[in-house]
């Protein structure tokens, strides 16, 4: 990767690229096998799943849902720097960010249905007077479904707006362009909420573990739980769209903006030097940084989770290393390490330590695990090849507009890509 | 930051719509739960259970479950745990040289952790305070199995449509004025059945007939994890036994103390909310801007 910058200005497709590739294949096929499986589910109960009643969850809960989604907070992480604290060059990401967010929730959201023992007693949700507003597994349903279906969905349909308006005819624009001034000012409250509830539910996901009390070793254990999920998810959601980013750019040969890739490489190093130092921290405020100190699994684990994030980060702070797009591709990989580490750790590795039963995923459940994946993989190239989601330089457009005028003639826009119909 | 009057009741107004929607004001449990007026329950002597496991048998009877016999090879009932077909059982347990029997069952917490994680109130506490699962409103989430400090709600993992299983206290031997199987049929008076206040009563009668019999000489269950309706008298460790020793607060208060704060009216999320979007209006109109004036300088369009 090269370290010339080029500004990323606009958002626009893959749009040279056929979509059959063979990594789409590999990715498809795992989707399918998974949602095979999935649909077997409903035929055979859970009874070929690793779980068993002391570890009551297995990977579609712990990873699918309260790990994966972490990686899928980007729409929350960019939209909070760009639109609060105001970074607006980020802003260039926020589609990659939000589809991808999008992507990984709803898939997340799909597992947790496979999941759950009694899924056609889900109509409860339509229930008010059934909702337990004490619980936070409650929290998570009810917030996880609005921010997906509303504000999530509002957040992808910009892209949606724009494609329609670029590439429809005569009458059907115009009635689409008269959408836009109508979507920008619900934009401000769509935004607002977009941020809330990530926040209200990344947190409720570390307050599922708190109850669990005893159970769940002492290093993870604390009242922190869910502050430390929400900082995890801005961290993970960073470096998520960093990995996305990047790997769509060396896939499609596309040029990278270093200066706004390397800013979200050091809000997301801030925001890891806040999350390493909080843990330390709450180890010795409650009095059990002894136990990170032992010779055994737990302590090790402790550290490399906090490692993983933490020599990424003192990387990151030196403003010439950021600026390597390869020190901040690998930094976002680690950083994701850990953060995924992180995430799992409570619900699985460090739930019911020195307790002698184990669980570990059967193939079958593996399988579904890595098809919920594979589906949004392949959802997020097919959207990056018809959907304007990757940000791009000027240039980049142009050839667009040209490609799209030389596949349809007729398509009343100028070389810009403005409507010539106005 | 400049915020208008009207901007923050705008925001509040909206933040409003959006709490009802969306968001949840979950409530913190008490620190000192109250155990119901109404509250029975059982009390359980180590030192007087044989062992003998009447109580398995009759409690399998009465519940109309099919014995656990994997272990045996189909000859006796003889579960390894509480599990899908159990929902009491006596365990063996160890202290170095020193043993015990203890019964398992549902503890019929006053504070339950399993009520208060429940997503759709399928357990809830009852007549008498017995907790109670509700087949209808259970989506099978098994969150239940994760909160109880004492492992018992169980899942059906071979059921197509999977149901909890645990110890509803008989429920419906009660309601025809019978006392549960388990005390019922018990040959010793190991296990009781009787109003929580008189359980608590004896239990403490005995400890002072006996003083140095019991382990701490403190009856498990009176305060222990926000108190249960189960109350038990051992010669050895409570946690030897399978009771964690981890004080007074229940599980519900313990895990619902942050959120009871931070939702407490749902006053924090809309505050919160309406500042993040008079901060957004503030940054959007600027982008806004820009955008139109880029759009009109280069002829691109202008994109959401």
């Amino acid at each position: 990767m090269s370290a010339e910058t080029h500004h990323w200005h606009r958002n626009v497709q893959v749009f040279h690229s056929k979509l059959l590739t063979a990594p789409y294949l590999f990715w498809a096929t795992l989707a399918v096998i998974g949602l095979t499986l999935s649909l077997g589910r409903f035929f055979t109960g859970l009874w070929f799943t690793g779980m068993n009643d002391d570890y009551a969850w297995g990977v579609w809960k712990t990873f699918n849902v309260m790990t994966l989604t972490a990686l899928g907070s980007g729409g929350l992480a960019v939209a909070f720097f760009c639109y609060v604290l105001g970074k607006k060059q980020s802003h260039s990401v926020m589609r990659a960010a939000v589809a991808s967010s999008f992507l990984f929730y709803a898939t997340g959201m799909l597992a947790l249905s496979i999941d759950v023992g009694r899924p056609w007693n889900l109509y409860n949700m339509a229930l008010p007077w059934t909702w337990n507003l004490r619980s936070s597994l409650f929290e998570v349903a009810l917030c996880m479904t609005a921010y997906v279906v509303i504000f999530l969905l509002f957040e992808n349909t910009t892209y949606l707006v724009d494609q329609a308006i670029l590439e429809s005819e005569g009458t059907w624009r115009g009635r689409l362009r008269k959408w836009v001034p109508f979507m920008k000012k619900l934009y401000p409250w769509m935004v607002g909420g977009a941020l809330l509830l990530p926040a209200m539910h990344q947190s409720s996901l570390g307050a599922l573990m708190v109850i669990a009390g005893h159970k769940v070793h002492p290093l993870w254990q604390t009242q922190m739980l869910p502050a430390f999920y929400l900082i995890q998810a801005v961290i993970c959601g960073f470096a998520a769209v960093l990995f996305i980013l990047m790997s769509a750019s060396l896939a499609w040969r596309r040029n990278l903006d270093v200066p706004v890739l390397s800013a979200m490489g050091k809000y997301m190093a801030w925001t890891s030097l806040v999350f390493v130092v909080a843990r330390y921290v709450d180890v010795l405020v409650r009095g059990v940084v002894g136990q990170a100190f032992q010779a055994n699994w737990y302590a090790a684990l402790f550290h490399v989770e906090n490692f993983l994030v933490l020599l990424p980060a003192l990387a990151l702070f030196n403003a010439r290393l950021r600026s390597i797009p390869r020190v901040l591709f690998v930094t976002s990989i680690l950083t994701g390490a850990g953060g995924v580490l992180y995430r799992f750790t409570p619900t699985t590795l460090a739930y019911r330590a020195g307790h002698p039963s184990v669980y570990f995923p059967k193939i079958a459940e593996l399988l579904m695990c890595l098809g919920y994946i594979g589906l949004a993989v392949i959802l997020f190239i097919w959207a990056a090849k018809r959907f304007a989601i990757l940000p791009a330089t000027t240039s980049e457009w142009d050839k667009y507009v040209t490609f799209l005028k030389s596949k349809n003639p007729s398509l009343r826009i100028n070389e810009h890509g403005a409507a010539t119909d106005n | 930051m400049t915020v208008s009057r009207r901007d923050v009741f705008k925001s509040i107004g909206t933040g409003a719509a959006v709490a009802a929607v969306s968001a949840t004001p979950l409530q913190a449990s008490s620190r000192n739960p109250q155990a119901p007026s109404d509250a029975v329950g059982m009390l359980y002597d180590a030192t007087v259970c044989i062992g003998c496991k009447a109580c398995v048998a009759a409690c399998t009877t009465a519940n109309n479950l099919i014995p656990d016999t994997t272990m045996s090879g189909g000859i006796w009932q003889m579960p390894e745990d509480l599990n899908a077909q159990t929902k009491n059982i006596i365990l063996l347990a160890k202290d170095g040289e020193r043993s015990s029997f203890v019964k398992k069952q549902c503890m019929h917490c006053i504070d339950p952790a399993c009520v208060s994680g429940c997503p759709f109130k399928s357990l809830k506490k009852g007549k008498y305070g017995i907790v109670e699962w509700d087949p209808y409103k259970c989506i099978g989430c098994r969150y239940c199995e994760i909160s109880c400090p004492f492992d018992v709600p169980r899942f059906e993992w071979t059921k197509f449509n999977p149901k909890i299983v645990k110890c509803e206290l008989c429920n419906f031997r009660l309601a025809d004025g019978k006392e549960p199987a388990c005390t019922e049929v018990c040959p010793v008076g190991a296990v009781k059945f009787g109003t929580r206040a008189n359980l608590l009563a004896e239990a403490k009668q005995r400890i002072e007939a006996n003083p140095d019999k019991y382990y701490q000489n403190r009856v498990y269950g009176e305060g222990d994890l926000g108190g249960m309706q189960v109350l038990y008298l051992s010669h050895l460790p409570f946690d030897k036994l399978g009771l964690p020793d981890v004080g007074t607060e229940s599980r519900a208060h313990y895990g619902s103390k942050v959120h009871g704060v931070i939702y407490k009216g749902m006053a924090i999320p809309i505050a919160v909310y309406a500042v993040l979007v008079a901060a957004i209006k503030r940054r959007y109109k600027v982008m806004e801007e820009e955008a139109r004036l880029e759009a009109e300088k280069t002829g691109r369009p202008e994109q959401l």
